[in-house]
């Protein structure tokens, strides 16, 4: 479960002051955020995270609060306990597809098998692919494999930042079922921020900032 | 998978820039340990030749050639001193041995020298097969002659004269190979040794016929060893000023040549070092521009929860292996290019015994390629640690 309370952000002394509406979602609850480039969604969403600290108001996952997290307990926090869909840039390019959700999985205590990781891949039809290296992915591909990266560890809380603004109407369906059913699968809870309100209608809760 | 995986990944994924990297590190890897072993060896060359001579008396003229010619025979000998002045100082009460010798003949460019049966010890050289000169034109050989030359027991040579291989003047009377000695590594391995008489023989045969009395023999020169290092301080001055013969101390003045030759030595080195920090300054552009080109990746690294500390570790990782590797090259490269530096250098008259080099050289400059990595990592990780995860994401775009 995640809850924020009075949340604001300021990027430097002098500029705007974001602030942003109370969210309280239950365990398995999911929310799309909407709004206008340049509002604060991806601002509001790496607080959400713990990349960026809040100038006011309190973040509880799990009923733990971020801000009482320092430095490497909240990288192996973040690590652990949520799962990051990005636009388009989604693993390390070194790297194949496998090797990269083995990566994802070295700096969290997650336990996580071999054989998990090839069901998801199957899940998400990356398995033909699994010795690929990233550069050989179409779009389509590394979106899947973005949200493979995402959900591997059980997250606790899986928040995704326009993951289908580059996507086609097919691809865009098929990303959030997707996103939704491995939301589902480990009881997490989803939280997507988009300007693309072609997905509104998948989500029965939402927010427009 | 772990943090080494990762960055020997992230290596494998720029062949182009590791291959610059690890190339010219290894080079400078290389010609810093070719330096150091050539130096090693030569002051072990220098070291192992002196065998256990303190004094050598010859005639007068540099006592740099003097011990260039009748300690490492490299030089030709300053002249002849009388046989019978030799055996006088040579009841020096200060004196343990005294060894004279005489030469000015040579077998296809190796040395013959007349000595006596104390010469071999002053190598501690033994004999491998074969039985020590016992009478006129009687030689044994050094190691090195026997095998280049390919003598055996029994086999006969004509000397010619000089110290130069020549067929021009060639003596007429033949020597015939009584022994052979074990390798050294010394300057023994190369010389042909026989006794006194053959040499006088030689010579007397192409003069005049007669035997010469004790009075006209010459030596080229005596080789001491003194009881105690006593011995050092009044000798060599005693036969300088009142005789007309010369005492060098080869220990001086293979210092001081070696004085000389350092200079060549440390520009050398000079240059490794130079290259060296050149490698330093690739390393460091190839791994920052990484970190750099890279940012997203690391960016996303931390959102997998990896910290500031563990990224460093991984790009300190790929430092340490382009300069393990490196450092494995050099070696590599080392032992080739000696091994065909020495090929094309070798003339009957060099000597090519390498010393290895001792395990102190090489941790000495693993030191310094441990700090120069360190050096460059340490600028390299700079934008990690200024790094904002937040604001590389959103510029993903």
């Amino acid at each position: 479960m995640i809850q924020t309370e009075n949340l604001t952000y300021q990027y430097k002394k002098g500029t705007a002051i974001f602030s942003f509406p109370n969210i309280t979602l239950e365990k398995g609850e999911n929310l799309l955020i909407l709004g206008a480039s340049g509002i604060g969604k991806t601002t509001l969403l790496h607080l959400l995270a713990g990349l960026l600290k809040p100038v006011t108001g309190k973040i509880y996952i799990n009923e733990v609060a971020l801000n009482s997290l320092k430095n490497n307990k909240l990288d192996t926090f973040r690590g652990e306990n949520i799962g990051l869909v990005f636009q388009k840039k989604h693993a390390i390019q070194s790297l194949n597809v496998f090797d990269n959700l083995k990566a994802r999985l070295l700096f969290s205590n997650a336990l996580v098998t071999d054989k998990k990781i090839e069901i998801v891949l199957a899940q998400l039809g990356l398995s033909e692919l699994k010795r690929n290296k990233v550069s050989e992915l179409s779009e389509g591909q590394l979106q899947r494999l973005g949200i493979a990266l995402s959900v591997i560890h059980n997250p606790q809380v899986i928040l995704a930042d326009e993951p289908t603004s580059s996507l086609d109407d097919k691809n865009c369906k098929i990303v959030i079922k997707l996103l939704k059913n491995q939301a589902k699968q480990t009881n997490a809870n989803l939280i997507v921020i988009t300007h693309d309100h072609r997905i509104k209608a998948c989500f029965q809760n939402s927010i427009t900032l | 998978m772990n943090i080494w995986n990762i960055s020997l990944q992230n290596i494998k994924s720029k062949p182009l820039y590791t291959f610059l990297s690890v190339f010219i590190a290894s080079l400078s890897i290389a010609l810093l340990l070719g330096t150091q072993q050539l130096k090693r060896s030569f002051e072990n060359q220098i070291e192992n030749n002196l065998g256990k001579i303190d004094v050598v008396v010859g005639a007068k003229g540099s006592p740099l050639q003097l011990v260039l010619a009748s300690v490492l025979h490299l030089d030709n000998p300053t002249g002849n001193i009388s046989y019978k002045e030799a055996l006088k100082i040579s009841k020096n009460p200060l004196i343990k041995s005294a060894v004279p010798i005489s030469y000015g003949d040579n077998y296809k460019g190796y040395r013959i020298v007349g000595t006596t049966h104390e010469y071999p010890t002053l190598y501690s050289a033994e004999l491998q097969k074969g039985h020590r000169v016992e009478n006129a034109m009687e030689v044994i050989l050094g190691n090195s002659v026997a095998q280049k030359l390919n003598l055996k027991i029994g086999d006969t040579l004509l000397s010619a004269h000089g110290l130069v291989e020549n067929s021009i003047e060639v003596h007429d009377l033949l020597l015939t190979v009584v022994g052979i000695l074990k390798p050294t590594q010394k300057v023994i391995d190369r010389l042909i040794l026989t006794n006194l008489e053959s040499i006088w023989n030689l010579h007397d045969h192409e003069g005049h016929n007669d035997i010469k009395s004790i009075d006209e023999k010459e030596i080229t020169s005596l080789l001491i060893r003194f009881k105690s290092p006593r011995g050092l301080l009044t000798f060599p001055r005693r036969i300088n000023e009142r005789t007309n013969m010369q005492a060098a101390l080869p220990k001086y003045e293979l210092h001081k040549l070696y004085e000389y030759t350092s200079v060549g030595f440390k520009t050398i080195s000079l240059i490794a070092y130079l290259i060296l920090v050149i490698s330093c300054i690739t390393l460091f552009i190839s791994l920052y521009k990484m970190v750099k080109e890279r940012a997203f990746d690391l960016a996303i690294l931390r959102t997998y929860g990896a910290s500031n500390f563990q990224l460093i570790k991984m790009v300190f990782y790929e430092g340490f292996i382009v300069v393990f590797s490196s450092f494995l090259l050099g070696f590599l490269l080392l032992k080739i290019g000696l091994r065909f530096a020495l090929y094309f250098m070798k003339s009957n008259n060099q000597q090519n015994i390498l010393t290895a080099l001792s395990f102190q050289d090489v941790l000495q400059i693993a030191m310094l390629i441990l700090i120069m990595v360190i050096i460059s990592v340490s600028f390299a990780i700079y934008p990690i640690i200024k790094m904002d995860v937040s604001k590389i994401l959103s510029n993903e775009k």
